[in-house]
């Protein structure tokens, strides 16, 4: 070691100091008038931005920016035409669109009627959006000309249109998805008001205005989502004015916000659902008294308050009042701790049992399963929580290995055949979101109808019936629904929620 | 020693593939189905089988294995994420440099002050500093870093709010997680330094500079510390390694989106490519950095050196 | 304690018992040393009498009195579920001790073993076990340590299983060499001489022989283990509640680390004290077991 070295090491030494002593400094604040951009905090970073490799809100999130789909919902959650110019139902199963003339790409070209043919037919025969698309007949597509085409459904699907509004439905350019291959997910054209710039992976997406975009011009250039996955940093992080737009606010940072004065809080009970789940088909679950007793035994006020702390609405029903056909005067159950040791010893278990209760790992779940635990403790059901990582907890659920679980269940639009189908019907026993293994052959008929018969206060007779028998039978217990909770800086305006957790941020404008 | 180091690579290979054959083990008995994960509880059970079968699952464990490594040995590829459908060298290549920025300035922080520390202690030993500088050293030896992190946090960006706390853009940026990541090592090369100037210290070699007059400080740099710089480098090295192994709790706390964090989140949804791809790359990290190591031993003690020939 | 009862036991074939006293006597001199001793007998005493000593359950929830900063009917205040944090953390030792020792356990048995017969026979067995263990150590042990929990599942367990076989081949280099160093030594020619078989040997003389490095890199490993299973359960792997971990505990409480930093605070300061205790313990025992003793 020289002089030389140590000369060095010093010089280091003391470059490093100043560095942090430098680094203390700076910051400012922003000025409203001047900004051109909007800086939004995710809790993760999207999977792909492929709208047929992911199924993902974080994915659809920024898609929703870059991407069009041919229909919309208005403000009264009607379908309304969007890249299509119109669009009929021709028969139970048969579609047919037309497009909006003279819609550009990102990348120059003009929308095709084979670019929408493509972009179904592609979504049609993808895994990751089968759920949505599945139903589309890929070999029915029919070119009728420039602007129009026909496709069929495999069978009658009354929920259909709504589907077809969410980003796995965005149009896509053929010419630019067959060029990029693989790297596709890398390099998304589409027609939205943003267009794709860069993506630092698990960090940053950065999106530049389209300045031929078909609709309203945004009112900002630049918009960048970061990924930020710990929600304690976010807040941090719009606290320190170092975003404009913060999603998923943690429940005890509700209050922080609200009292700042800089800050606004923004939310909307969304379509999810949390349930306490029993496996129907187990011992002793299948008795209908065992879940009365157990809904009685359970304070779920007092549970989702103390998981949730005020953030999310208590459920009272299957599923969300945000989807069409809810029905609020179904059935309802107290917290009644006597009738719930009756009912258990009218099933034969006065001293009550011993049972699992599973969860995965987020932590909200985890804390209602410990007060679930304790609350049950009081009429002599002993529960051990297990708590699972998400990948085993999905393949357990699906070989009906639980006794009781807690699992979110989301309808993916506004119709409420996503939102009860799945965690009810047969043919998803197990495999497919019904993991209470719950078979009621009337329910079943019911789902089915509701799927095919039109709009009309008949389907809604079906679904109601069906809420009806789901409160009576109570395969699950509802917990609570959740809550899309966005903190913004007050000069961030006309940030339109909607409750699928995927938000149109270009419609943002900036004042004061 | 070309030849030594052609030798050290050559080991390489069959650590590492018995490192891929340890992962793709425990991943395949690793409990739950990609396809599954992927397309999430809402997807119809013939979509889940349907890419079961194209991801090539449905394929016994050996052919698996077989079919992986053929990839990897002849087309040099790491294969395709199962959840993003990218090629995994790409996600790798988009995670790893912050993981190697955040290793490098932890190391950088525990080198820049446990040197120094170190050096002092032990010219000074037993003296207020030595003992005070130890104390920490020790505590700082037994602090989870995650705790260290969300005490920073809570002191500098939430208090103070001087520094952010999340992110890894810039030098602003990369402090705390830096602190927090390096704050053990620190401690641990403070320790080092000090132990072995004093085991140099008192060989012949220190007394006789000091007979023949030279200069304290001449004494300590030039003769002590040179020759205590071995076990200091190795130990400098051992703690890098460690530290891109260590890093996820780090990259966890500040929102950094490195390779231990990628590494978890793949674990989780069951992305057996990325697993796979991630694992192997922080393992050749880390056995690049021990065999430079070496290599430095010999270039700083000629006495090692000639047994390379 | 149990190190003096092993030490006791493995020198005494050999060594007479004034070298285990010179130990003591060494140690004793050893403040810091005997510091941490003293803390760890707390805490196992904490570990063994938790339930007298806590003055609530560790899962005894009240939802009327969740994040009561500390006072004087909960003197570490109350957590999210209104549980009492000072009952968390004494039956939390109880967690931590276990998982560390068996952790511990785990890893000496099994390196030890392996080291023990490597280094012994030297030649192909022993390239065989070194290479594996080579292989081992090139994956970090904390991703090591996730990838075995993620594969066996989360279980109090599993989790001691996960870190114990990941800190494997650091007690199998060690025995390893120590091995090397004691088996051309006299008393193992003579009883090669006298044809006692092989496992004989190892068992009756090397291993005991090679007990000092082990007894001390498992004092430094047990605090390291702790460590390393707080981290696993950190990031939610492991730990089942209302399990009072130490880690899960400072997992669960970062949420609320802006309004009631106490709920990381104190499961902190825990994990901190006891990984130090450990720490100096082992320092002193390496200090005192032998002067010469490096790393």
């Amino acid at each position: 070691m020289s002089k030389q070295t140590i000369k060095k090491i010093v010089f280091v030494l003391t470059v490093a100091l100043m560095l942090t002593a430098l680094a203390g400094c700076g910051g400012g604040q922003t000025d409203v008038t001047e900004k051109d951009e909007l800086i939004v905090a995710t809790a993760y970073d999207a999977k792909s931005l492929d709208p047929h490799a992911v199924n993902e809100v974080a994915a659809s999130n920024v898609m929703l920016q870059i991407y069009n789909t041919l229909v919309v919902l208005d403000e009264n959650g009607e379908v309304v035409p969007s890249l299509a110019e119109s669009f009929e139902q021709v028969d139970d199963v048969t579609y047919k669109f037309t497009i909006r003339k003279g819609v550009k790409f990102h990348n120059g070209d003009e929308v095709t009627v084979e670019d929408a043919v493509f972009s179904l037919q592609r979504a049609a025969t993808s895994p990751a959006v089968a759920n949505l698309f599945g139903d589309i007949d890929p070999d029915s597509f029919e070119i009728i000309d420039d602007t129009s085409f026909t496709f069929q459904l495999k069978g009658a699907n009354t929920g259909f249109l709504y589907n077809l509004v969410h980003p796995g439905a965005s149009i896509l350019s053929k010419k630019a998805v067959e060029e990029a291959g693989d790297n596709y997910a890398m390099n998304p054209v589409g027609t939205g008001p943003f267009k794709f710039v860069d993506w630092k992976k698990g960090d940053r997406i950065e999106l530049e205005r389209f300045e031929d975009y078909f609709g309203e011009k945004p009112a900002f250039s630049k918009m960048t989502i970061r990924a930020i996955p710990e929600a304690t940093n976010r807040t941090i992080e719009l606290e320190s004015g170092g975003v404009d737009v913060a999603y998923d606010i943690s429940a005890n940072d509700v209050d922080r916000i609200e009292e700042n004065e800089d800050l606004r809080l923004n939310r909307l009970v969304d379509n999810q659902t949390q349930y306490l789940g029993f496996n129907n088909q187990k011992e002793p679950f299948n008795d209908k008294r065992v879940r009365h007793a157990i809904r009685y035994a359970l304070d779920i006020p007092a549970i989702v308050d103390a998981a949730w702390k005020g953030v999310g609405d208590v459920a009272i029903g299957p599923m969300s009042p945000n989807i069409n056909y809810f029905k609020a005067d179904i059935k309802q159950y107290e917290n009644n701790i006597e009738k719930a040791k009756e009912l258990l010893a009218e099933a034969g278990y006065p001293d009550g049992f011993k049972t699992k209760l599973w969860t995965n790992e987020r932590q909200e779940r985890i804390d209602m399963a410990t007060i679930i635990q304790s609350q049950l403790k009081e009429i002599g059901i002993e529960v051990e929580v297990e708590i699972l990582e998400w990948g085993s907890y999905l393949e357990k659920l699906g070989n009906g290995e639980q006794e009781m679980f807690i699992i979110g269940w989301t309808g993916q639009s506004s119709d409420p055949d996503l939102a009860l189908y799945g965690p009810l019907s047969e043919e998803t026993l197990g495999a497919g979101a019904n993991f209470s293994f719950f078979l009621n052959d009337r329910v079943n008929e019911l789902l089915l109808q509701g799927r095919r018969t039109p709009d009309s206060p008949e389907r809604e007779a079906i679904y109601h019936e069906i809420q009806d028998i789901f409160a009576e039978e109570l395969p699950w217990i509802p917990l609570c629904h959740g809550e899309a909770v966005v903190g913004t800086q007050n000069y961030v305006k006309n940030l339109e929620l909607t409750p699928f957790g995927f938000h149109p941020l270009y419609k943002i404008t900036f004042g004061e | 020693m070309i030849k030594y180091i052609a030798r050290r690579l050559l080991m390489l290979i069959p650590v590492l593939l018995g490192v891929t054959f340890i992962v793709f083990t425990m991943m395949y008995i690793t409990p739950g189905d990609p396809a599954r994960l992927v397309l999430g509880e809402s997807a119809p059970e013939e979509a889940v089988e349907a890419l079961r079968e194209e991801m090539g699952l449905n394929d016994p464990f050996l052919v698996q294995y077989f079919n992986y490594m053929k990839n990897l040995i002849v087309h040099r590829d790491l294969g395709i994420s199962y959840v993003t459908r990218q090629p995994v060298m790409q996600e790798i290549v988009a995670a790893f440099p912050s993981t190697l920025k955040l290793a490098g300035s932890a190391v950088l922080f525990a080198i820049i002050l446990g040197i120094p520390i170190g050096i002092i202690s032990a010219v000074k030993k037993y003296s207020i500093f030595d003992n005070v500088t130890m104390a920490f050293a020790l505590i700082g030896i037994s602090m989870p870093v995650f705790w260290l992190g969300l005490l920073l946090i809570l002191l500098f960006s939430v208090k103070l709010k001087m520094l952010p706390s999340s992110g890894y853009a810039s030098f602003k940026h990369m402090i705390l997680p830096a602190v927090s990541l390096g704050a053990q090592s620190v401690a641990i090369i403070a320790r080092m330094t000090r132990s072995s100037m004093l085991e140099v210290s008192g060989q012949d070699y220190i007394r006789t500079a000091r007979a023949k007059g030279q200069k304290e400080g001449t004494v300590v740099l030039k003769h002590a510390f040179r020759n205590a710089l071995i076990p200091i480098s190795t130990s400098v090295g051992l703690q890098f390694g460690s530290l891109l192994g260590g890093a996820v709790l780090t990259e966890t706390i500040f929102s950094i989106p490195g390779i231990g964090r990628l590494m978890v989140d793949s674990i989780k949804m069951r992305d057996f490519p990325l697993v796979q791809g991630s694992v192997l790359v922080i393992s050749v990290a880390f056995c690049i950095v021990n065999l430079l190591v070496d290599l430095y031993y010999a270039y700083i003690d000629p006495r090692v050196k000639t047994q390379y020939k | 304690m149990a190190e003096a009862n092993a030490i006791a036991k493995g020198k005494k074939e050999n060594k007479s018992n004034s070298q285990l006293m010179g130990v003591w006597i060494r140690l004793k001199k050893n403040r810091l040393a005997i510091f941490g001793l003293v803390i760890l007998i707390l805490l196992i005493l904490m570990a063994i009498f938790a339930d007298i000593l806590a003055p609530y359950g560790y899962d005894e929830q009240n939802l009327q009195n969740t994040f009561q900063t500390p006072n004087l009917e909960h003197p570490f205040g109350t957590d999210e579920f209104g549980r009492d944090i000072l009952s968390r953390i004494i039956y939390g030792s109880r967690i931590s001790l276990q998982v560390g020792i068996i952790a511990v356990g785990i890893a000496v048995i099994i390196g030890g073993f392996l080291g023990a017969v490597a280094g012994y026979f030297s030649g192909k067995v022993d390239n065989i076990i070194m290479r594996c263990m080579d292989v081992l150590l090139s994956i970090p042990q904390m991703l090591l340590a996730i990838s075995i929990v993620a594969a066996l599942g989360n279980s109090l367990a599993n989790l001691m299983i996960a870190v114990g076989v990941s800190s494997i081949p650091q007690y199998a280099r060690i025995v390893r060499a120590s091995v090397i160093s004691i088996k051309n030594q006299e008393f193992v020619e003579s009883a090669k001489a006298t044809g006692s078989n092989d496992l004989r040997i190892i068992f009756k003389h090397v291993i005991p022989n090679c007990l000092a490095p082990v007894i001390v890199q498992a004092t430094l490993g047990i605090g390291l283990a702790i460590l390393t299973a707080a981290g696993l359960s950190f990031i939610g792997l492991g730990i089942k509640p209302p399990t009072p971990e130490w880690g899960a505990m400072l997992s669960g409480g970062r949420m609320y680390i802006r309004d009631y930093p106490h709920l990381t605070l104190f499961p902190g300061i825990a994990i901190v004290v006891t990984i130090f205790a450990f720490n100096v313990l082992g320092d002193g025992l390496r200090d005192a077991l032998d002067p010469k003793l490096k790393q």
